[in-house]
């Protein structure tokens, strides 16, 4: 039983990663992650809507009509994301006005329909609660690797702290602008994705 | 006991009293937050007016109640007045009773239909004088705060905010510094029509260049600072007279 709790909490951060194998969720972790700071709150907001929704719909799995279950699932994760959305807006404002349409396209972020889908409704509460916290963390973890590259090369600062002293500006270092643009972020992620496969052979087509 | 979970009426009444607990949970969460959501849109304001003032840099962060002190530190009066420049009220400027106009969607409802507006002018000790602007850019409400010298003409600084602008184009009426910098300086003629304008090749003093690629939040801010100046002309034109 052990065994399988380690491997639903590690699978999805490396062996499995929702957005490095699975290729889900790209859309937003081109947007939020110029910066660390954004890319953290997104993070931890990602792991709470991923894992609660899991939780609860795993309690609910039995009694749902199947003919709606993707209604009743969008209702429940919509409900998490505006509670997210809301208690940002109270708590941490300026970082929910620079997140406010990605926190609401959680609703759409493919790894939380699909983790309900694939494990919530045929598992038991607590291990669907640990799939979906793995799995937010999975994509959170790419997240910031990404938006860490991002920040530094692109702004010269991390979590807004400048890093790359000012005498290398005077010595004619600058900025790359490319970084902060989305593309850059896909080439970064093809670049994890790269280093990834090549750390873990079986994924290699033939 | 099993029940049949694929009936029509249990799919139903199961949709049913989902939807209801949760519009119940969303109402609840809602009420119970929005007195900090409140308090943090007032400080934003405020700091947004800061910054057009003068009075703070943009980008330092400070947390609400530094806000609240800096303003209370360095207002010197506010007050409404009305379309014709008449000071209908004022406003209480102490420390834990800050009192702002704020709904600027309503007074611009007031201004366009040409009744009772309540504008609201904030003076601060530094000599400058606070208006708002509001109107529509391209895909939602833009916003700002201008400054004037102690002259009632020469704009000491603007600030402005955005609903939904395209990022990188329209949005640079807030993320740019480079494009508020721009009206620094620049004087309000506000016995012309329109007072001040964002145009393309701006030419003197009563104009600044609009944003290349995003002409449609150019010109909404720019009808937005017309239409507001207009209504604010009375007022301003009586008190540089005095």
């Amino acid at each position: 039983m052990d065994a399988k709790i380690k491997e639903t909490l590690l699978n999805p951060i490396f062996k499995g990663n929702p957005i490095t194998v699975l290729v889900l969720g790209i859309c937003s972790s081109l947007a939020v992650t110029v910066e660390l700071k954004g890319a953290l709150v997104m993070a931890v907001s990602v792991i709470i809507v991923t894992g609660l929704s899991n939780l609860i719909l795993s309690i609910l799995r039995n009694t749902i009509p199947n003919r709606v279950r993707i209604i009743v699932q969008l209702v429940v994760v919509a409900l998490l994301v505006i509670l997210v959305d809301q208690i940002l807006k109270a708590f941490a404002y300026p970082v929910e006005k620079q997140l406010s349409v990605y926190i609401g396209l959680i609703i759409t972020n493919c790894i939380v329909m699909g983790r309900i889908e694939a494990f919530a409704l045929g598992n038991k509460p607590f291990a669907s609660l640990l799939d979906g916290l793995a799995n937010g963390a999975g994509y959170g973890l790419i997240l910031v690797i990404v938006a860490f590259f991002r920040e530094l090369l692109g702004s010269g600062t991390l979590l807004g702290m400048r890093i790359i002293p000012e005498s290398f500006y005077e010595a004619g270092y600058m900025n790359n602008g490319l970084v902060i643009l989305p593309p850059m972020a896909l080439i970064l992620i093809g670049c994890i994705i790269w280093v990834q496969r090549s750390i873990q052979k079986d994924l290699q087509e033939k | 006991m099993t029940m049949n979970t694929n009936g029509n009426i249990y799919t139903i009444v199961y949709s049913a009293i989902i939807v209801i607990l949760v519009a119940a949970i969303l109402a609840f969460a809602s009420s119970a937050l929005k007195p900090m959501q409140d308090a943090n849109i007032k400080a934003e304001t405020i700091s947004q007016m800061l910054d057009a003032a003068g009075i703070q840099e943009k980008g330092t962060a400070a947390s609400n109640e530094e806000i609240l002190d800096k303003y209370a530190e360095n207002i010197e009066a506010a007050f409404a007045i009305d379309t014709n420049g008449v000071v209908t009220g004022t406003l209480s400027i102490a420390r834990d009773n800050i009192e702002l106009i704020d709904g600027l969607k309503a007074q611009n409802k007031n201004i366009k239909d040409k009744k009772d507006a309540k504008l609201p002018v904030y003076k601060f000790k530094n000599g400058t004088t606070v208006i708002p602007i509001y109107g529509g850019g391209l895909w939602g409400p833009v916003w700002g705060y201008v400054a004037f010298n102690s002259d009632l003409k020469t704009i000491a600084g603007a600030y402005f905010d955005h609903e939904s602008e395209t990022p990188g184009l329209g949005a640079k009426i807030k993320d740019d510094p480079a494009f508020r910098a721009l009206f620094k300086g620049k004087v309000a003629d506000f016995t012309a029509k329109p007072a001040f304008a964002i145009v393309k090749g701006a030419k003197g003093d009563h104009e600044v260049d609009a944003i290349t690629g995003a002409t449609m939040t150019s010109k909404g801010l720019s009808g937005a600072i017309g239409t507001w100046f207009k209504a604010y002309a009375p007022f301003f034109n009586k008190n540089v007279e005095e």
